[in-house]
């Protein structure tokens, strides 16, 4: 649950919140294909240092901080077996370069994270679909989106109910092996499910009752508008984006090896 | 012609043998406080939902008789065109609440039927002041109380303009005191807007005292239906169990005992109250 309590959007009063969703969008993904183009380690950290400004700015460090622990499992892994692989590619003979290279493409992974947790942690879901709605996303599809997003925490709680009242007439979930473990839950899938059923029929009857599909042209609440700071994240991006094009084409990248000359 | 009429309607689900409504033939007046109260089953909420055209659009099944809505035959026109005239409040506040924020969900209605933008905003901040959530506009359905989403709800549907607003048990998961207030918020609207109130509702004790006009439902069909004084006051209602108001029997019990009690029956405590001061004083 960790990785994604750590994508949880929190209202918070910040310039990064403010910002267009569609433009933080082309960041992340500028930044995505960044880091993709690049396997060295110094690079890499300068990408992910230049990150840690947004997080302050939008005053999620704590919540940036536990999605990078959620993400730190796998990090460890990717850490791991790219260095068994250099290891063994290298001869069975153990390399300060394997051991660079093993960590820069964890900090690709890291970068790749970091980024993701910044847009998901600043941009509202009603932003996001609003964002959506305006690149012409299919209403339909922006609703389903929102009303998910709505509803997670109810059928959450929901299960956690079933739960408690099925354990306590006598169902033992923890029993058994996990073939056995594994049917235990089906006393709590199947009211789950059929009160979710129940739920979307009554759901689909309010929505027809406020006039759902009336018309095509549906109007919206809000619009997004692009203001000054929306343009100069684009124009920030922009720069980031030619000087790291410029910097993969042109200049050899050193690595930390050859300027600690080991 | 009524706000309301409906002539001989007889409704079957589908895939069910019997009629849920039979030969339902009522007539509701532009401006009314309406409640409609029976036992469990009765069919109370069958008939709300051929009101906003629910039935027959959504559940299909068999349709007799006609219903005429605010002058439209309700078969022949679709649920959105009658949402313009009716809003529908259900009884689970939590299952008719979508969006993220309060604001955006009272916007819901208005947005779907491609209003303008600052139209829109003017009747969301309109309707969310009448119903006291004003405060709330930026929080999230789930962070609200059941009160407070019911209020939503209510809100959501006025912002539409509707001439008529139909609410299914709209109080039965909140507490008494939530539910007295939904109540009064319901009778402002009736009374400052002239907006016609149909109220399903099995608490007589609270409701009775706003509405001029009560319906009572047995098993699919109309029971009574008639002022709300006389109608409660009648043998047949408190036979069928609708749990009349206690002032009400009261009032029946003492008139009995040949007790000196002004001939307007009472719905509330404290007209109750009022009307034993007065006898007590003249003694
Ligand atoms: N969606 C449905 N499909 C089939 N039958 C239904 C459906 N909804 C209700 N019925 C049946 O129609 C009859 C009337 O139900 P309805 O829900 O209108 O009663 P009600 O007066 O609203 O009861 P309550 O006070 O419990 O809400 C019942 O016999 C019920 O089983
Ligand atoms: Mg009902």
């Amino acid at each position: 649950m960790s990785v994604f309590d750590g994508l949880k959007f929190r209202k918070v009063k910040s310039p990064i919140h403010d910002l267009d969703p569609r433009v933080k969008f082309i960041y992340v993904c500028v930044i995505f294909a960044i880091a993709l183009i690049f396997w060295e380690l110094i690079p890499l950290l300068i990408l992910f240092l230049i990150q840690l400004p947004f997080v302050l700015l939008g005053k999620v460090q704590r919540q940036w901080l536990r999605s990078l622990r959620g993400a730190a499992f796998l990090a460890i892994i990717i850490f791991v077996t790219n260095f068994v692989f250099s290891f063994i590619g290298a001869g069975y003979r153990f390399t300060a370069e394997s051991l660079e290279s093993a960590f820069a493409l964890t900090f690709r992974f890291v970068v790749l994270v970091e980024s993701f947790s910044i847009f998901f942690l600043t941009t509202s879901p009603d932003n996001l679909s609003l964002a959506l709605e305006q690149t012409r996303v299919p209403y339909e599809f922006c609703f389903a989106f929102t009303t998910a997003v709505r509803f997670v925490p109810v059928l959450a709680n929901e299960a956690q109910t079933i739960m408690d009242a099925q354990k306590a007439r006598g169902l033992e979930l923890e029993r058994g092996n996990f073939l056995k473990r594994i049917k235990n839950y089906i006393p709590i899938l199947i009211p789950l499910i059929v009160s979710a059923i129940r739920r979307s029929l009554e759901l689909a009857e309010a929505m027809e009752s406020r006039a759902w599909g009336a018309t095509k042209n549906r109007t919206n609440l809000y619009v997004l508008r692009m203001n000054k700071n929306d343009f100069i994240l684009l124009a920030i991006t922009t720069g980031i984006l030619i000087t790291a094009v410029y910097i993969r084409l042109f200049i050899p990248i050193p690595s930390v090896c050859e300027l600690l000359e080991i | 012609m009524a706000i309301i009429e409906t002539e001989n309607l007889t409704y079957t689900y589908p895939g069910a043998t019997n009629p849920s409504i039979r030969n339902v033939s009522i007539k509701i007046e532009k401006g009314e406080f309406v409640l409609i109260t029976g036992p469990s089953g009765c069919g109370k909420t069958t008939l709300c939902r051929c009101f906003n055209g629910l039935i027959p659009h959504f559940y299909q099944g068999k349709l007799e008789g006609e219903v005429f809505v605010a002058g439209l035959k309700v078969d022949e026109h679709s649920i959105h065109e009658l949402a313009k005239h009716v809003g529908l409040v259900f009884q689970n506040p939590e299952n008719q609440l979508f969006a993220l924020s309060v604001e955006k969900d009272v916007a819901f209605g208005l947005e779907n039927l491609g209003v303008p933008r600052d139209e829109i905003r003017r009747r969301v901040d309109w309707a969310m002041k009448l119903t006291g959530i004003y405060h709330l506009k930026d929080r999230a359905p789930n962070e609200l109380s059941g009160g407070q989403q019911q209020r939503v709800a209510i809100a959501s549907v006025l912002a539409m303009k509707p001439e008529i607003i139909v609410l299914d048990e709209p109080t039965s998961f909140l507490d008494p005191l939530g539910a007295e207030n939904i109540f009064k918020v319901i009778y402002e609207l009736n009374r400052k807007f002239g907006i016609t109130i149909i109220l399903v509702e099995h608490r007589l004790d609270l409701t009775a005292k706003y509405a001029d006009h009560i319906i009572i439902m047995d098993n699919g069909e109309i029971l009574l239906d008639g002022e709300t004084r006389s109608v409660l006051n009648s043998e047949k209602a408190r036979l069928v169990g609708v749990g009349i108001p206690k002032a009400t029997r009261l009032y029946q019990i003492l008139k009995k005992d040949r007790v000196n009690l002004r001939s307007t029956i009472p719905l509330s405590s404290d007209e109750m109250a009022a009307m034993l001061e007065e006898v007590l004083k003249s003694k």
